[in-house]
């Protein structure tokens, strides 16, 4: 009870040191998003072929771009406490509604791509390490390797080569069938069928990141003390292993994949324009070559917020994992 | 008069329709690539590609335009020109409704005109500036009074130029906010249903299109996928069925054309005409000089850039116009445009004009900028990188992100020499005379006279150009402004592209008309 107590006074606090750290990312990502060249107008009339100055310049007044930087900045941040992260012209509509029309999609990439990486990394360290020096462990290594150096977008491509083209198992790209249109379980089946290749793509990376990870984690603790004082006990290697070593091992492991979240948006970039999965980075992305300053910097304060919570979640992990860590 | 061009209109709409009215079957989902994702659907206010794509499917024009160019009836049935050419009396289709069960009337007409295309379109208060007023006396008859005669107008009546939008549903708002953007009501052959940010925009068969029997399909989905080799997989894969505008780039195009289920074709991009060329920067710097300027043109190997870099899709320019202006009579063979190049030429041309080679054979020094659209015409830069060093002008490449690139060259002027391609569209009026005219210096505007050329002569030439009904006088005039072009070089052609068009061999009739992918695939159809 009083530990439940405390755990609940450190997320509070810690979700109130957040806030400064947000808003400071807010305030500096304004300013260097402000120092690229041409605007929102300039974009939109490029690509209308030919446009008036004087409908360009009424396009600025009406997105407010004829003002002082300040005087927007504090617009923004005036929107951002009120939780309105104001509105995309490009798109002529709300940046609330574009974000959480495509975090969905994200957030599935993600949660099934961490799962994966996460899971298997676990397991394929941990017998690699059991298996020290033998050919699973050879291979496993190797395996690592060899992924962990493999560019994300070739990976992607030769994924839709073999398993879209030559095998015919899935689908080259998006999130459903289209010309299906699926409802209910259908469509529950027909997203994870098109998630398979996406997910895959992005947990190489990671899943090789976390096996290497693991392995060395598992060797580290082998050597301490502890194991041996167990062996004398005469506990069993299954034992030792799974009860006294696994925890141990663990928390490197952990921190490293909070850590990551963020990187993991930047890769999804690279994952969503290949599978043309409808996701944030793709947003980001387009909204950057379109100078959609507003949404970009939406999707920015989004992806700080998850770090910052995803860093909050690894810390009470740890709590779980190590009794003796203290939160306060 | 009237009653006669109505009648062969009205005719050649029943020929058209019958010779397709035989083996066509209907039902299915075409989906094809939609590149890049638009950013809305309002047709009426940005001629974007991709809106083109998507929208002449949901909105109609007043005319559409066959392989020929020659106009076919669609919201309105036929025209007249009175013999003064200043006023155009249009019959509009009966019986025609909105997508929200309301009737389309002459009300619709002169309000898309005068309120929105005239005021709110890229190119509308060019398309329709002498258009004064509009005289609805029915709801079936809509009168233009022009101030001059307009002959280039009738050429912009397309579903993709000039899109009729619903009166009712825009009045009284701010037309380039309203929510008409997103949720689009047309009188066209297929219902906007919905639009999935990043994935799709979905369009279903309009069961009271006014065309008896069509359209063919059930459903159309315009698919958004960023990367072009995965574009390239899904068509492989007949994920999609139609990719237009180079959505499966030409290296690709070019493989999958040797499959039996895939085709490739040119055709649906006469009313489009794109020309690569460059823009000079004729008021500073070192191309202020014509002879420099003509020099270049001359030194170009045009044909090497088609088939070496284009992979033989494209013609090399022969003047300021397009070849596709040979129809109307208006384009001529100029010279100093040589197809292979003349080294030797353009080598002579500099030394004439006094600029000596130091050294190291360089005559002078270029910056040069490089419309960052794609692969293409970065290796289109470094090809004339080479070029130019054969005749001493040693230039240095510059590739920047859209916006900061429009930025410098149309906001700032801070650019040399800058490659790009414009669309010089189904009149010269429309689409070439933003290059060269005085009054097209127009400092923040993209696509316009960035050069900042300006002559007199030429200006009285373009402006009775653009009003000149008289055919064979027109053809005369274009002919004077075409050889004054080719000697002061604001601009040089490179060539004229050939977009490419992919498709599966299973649909059918979804290509051959001059507007192509802008079309409305209304006679569209899946054949297994």
């Amino acid at each position: 009870m009083i530990r439940s107590n405390k755990i609940l006074k450190y997320v509070l606090k810690r979700l109130a040191q957040g806030v400064p750290i947000i808003l400071a990312i807010v305030v500096i990502n304004f300013f260097l998003l402000n120092m690229a060249e041409g605007d929102a107008v300039d974009v939109l009339a490029g690509e209308a072929g030919s446009a008036t100055p004087e409908y360009m310049a009424e396009l600025r007044k009406k997105f407010g771009l004829d003002q002082p930087l300040p005087v927007q900045l504090m617009v923004y941040l005036k929107n951002v406490v009120m939780l309105d992260l104001g509105y995309s012209f490009r798109h002529e509509m709300p940046v609330n509604q574009l974000i959480f029309d495509r975090f969905g999609a994200t957030a599935l990439l993600m949660t099934s791509t961490i799962i994966l990486a996460v899971g298997f990394g676990i397991l394929l360290g941990l017998l690699a390490a059991m298996r020290l020096n033998t050919w699973k462990d050879a291979v496993i290594t190797v395996f690592a390797l060899i992924t962990y150096a493999t560019p994300l977008f070739w990976v992607g491509l030769m994924m839709i080569v073999v398993f879209s083209l030559n095998l015919g198992w899935f689908p080259t790209s998006g999130m459903e069938n289209v010309a299906a249109f699926y409802e209910g379980w259908d469509r529950v089946v027909d997203i994870a069928h098109h998630l398979v290749l996406p997910t895959i793509t992005l947990s190489l990376f990671y899943l090789a990141l976390y096996t290497r990870m693991m392995r060395a984690s598992m060797l580290e603790q082998y050597g301490q003390d502890y194991v041996v004082t167990a062996r004398a006990k005469g506990l069993t290697e299954r034992r030792i292993t799974f009860v006294h070593v696994l925890r141990n091992a663990l928390l490197p492991v952990v921190t490293m994949a909070g850590v990551q979240v963020g990187a993991l948006i930047g890769g999804s970039v690279i994952v969503e324009s290949v599978f043309a999965w409808p996701g944030l980075g793709m947003l980001a992305f387009e909204s950057l070559f379109a100078r959609d300053l507003n949404l970009l910097l939406g999707i920015f304060l989004l992806s700080s917020i998850l770090v910052v919570a995803v860093n909050l979640v690894v810390d009470i992990i740890y709590c779980f994992l190590d009794p003796r860590i203290e939160v306060d | 008069m009237k009653k006669i061009l109505a009648s062969i209109l009205f005719a050649g709409s029943i020929i058209l329709s019958s010779i397709s009215a035989h083996a066509e079957k209907y039902g299915g989902t075409l989906s094809f690539l939609v590149q890049p994702e638009p950013p809305t659907l309002a047709s009426y206010v940005s001629t974007s590609g991709p809106i083109g794509l998507v929208m002449p499917k949901v909105y109609e024009g007043l005319f559409d335009y066959d392989n020929d160019g020659k106009m076919v009836p669609m919201l309105a049935e036929s025209y007249s020109i009175t013999p003064d050419g200043k006023t155009v009396t249009f019959k509009l289709r009966k019986g025609v409704k909105w997508h929200d069960g309301k009737p389309f009337t002459s009300a619709d007409v002169k309000f898309t005109i005068l309120e929105v295309l005239k005021k709110v379109h890229p190119r509308g208060p060019n398309s329709f500036r002498e258009v004064s007023s509009i005289d609805t006396p029915d709801d079936h008859t809509a009168i233009f009074n022009l101030d001059n005669p307009a002959p280039y107008m009738m050429r912009s009546f397309s579903a993709y130029e000039s899109p009729i939008v619903p009166k009712h549903l825009l009045e009284g708002q701010d037309v380039k906010s309203a929510s008409l953007a997103n949720n689009p009501v047309g009188t066209g052959p297929f219902k906007f249903v919905e639009w999935k940010k990043g994935q799709y925009i979905r369009l279903d068969k309009n069961e009271n299109y006014w065309q008896e029997g069509l359209p063919y399909l059930d459903r159309i989905v315009g698919r958004f996928i960023p990367d072009a080799s995965t574009r390239t997989a899904a068509m492989e894969n007949g994920e999609v069925l139609y990719a237009a505008y180079n959505a499966v780039p030409n290296i690709d195009a070019v493989r999958l054309k040797e499959r039996d289920d895939i085709d490739v074709t040119t055709d649906g991009y006469s009313m489009i005409n794109p020309m690569a060329l460059i823009e000079f920067n004729t008021k500073e710097g070192p191309f202020v000089d014509p002879a420099v300027r003509r020099a270049i043109s001359t030194a170009i190997d045009r044909r090497f850039m088609i088939d070496t870099i284009f992979f033989g899709y494209g013609k090399p320019a022969t003047s300021a116009l397009s070849s596709n202006f040979s129809a109307t009579n208006l384009h001529a063979q100029m010279p100093n445009y040589p197809e292979k190049g003349d080294v030797g030429a353009a080598n002579a041309i500099l030394d004439k004009a006094g600029y000596k080679k130091d050294g190291n054979g360089v005559r002078m020094k270029a910056v040069l900028d490089i419309i960052p659209y794609g692969e293409d015409w970065r290796r289109a830069g470094e090809y004339l990188k080479q070029a130019m060093g054969d005749i001493g002008i040693q230039l240095e490449l510059r590739y920047e992100d859209v916006p900061t690139w429009l930025k410098r060259v149309y906001h700032n002027y801070d650019f040399e020499m800058n490659v790009n391609y414009f669309y010089q569209l189904p009149d010269p009026v429309l689409g070439v005379h933003r290059h060269y005219g005085t009054n097209q210096i127009r400092q923040g505007t993209h696509f316009v006279n960035s050069s900042r050329y300006s002559n007199p002569t030429l200006d009285a030439l373009l402006d009775s150009g653009s009003k000149e009904p008289d055919a064979a006088k027109r053809t005369a005039t274009y002919k004077e402004i075409q050889s004054i072009l080719a000697n002061d070089m604001p601009v040089v052609n490179l060539f004229e592209l050939q977009f490419l068009t992919v498709y599966n061999t299973k649909l059918k009739g979804a290509y051959g008309s001059a507007m192509g992918a802008y079309g409305s695939f209304r006679e569209a159809y899946l054949d297994d």
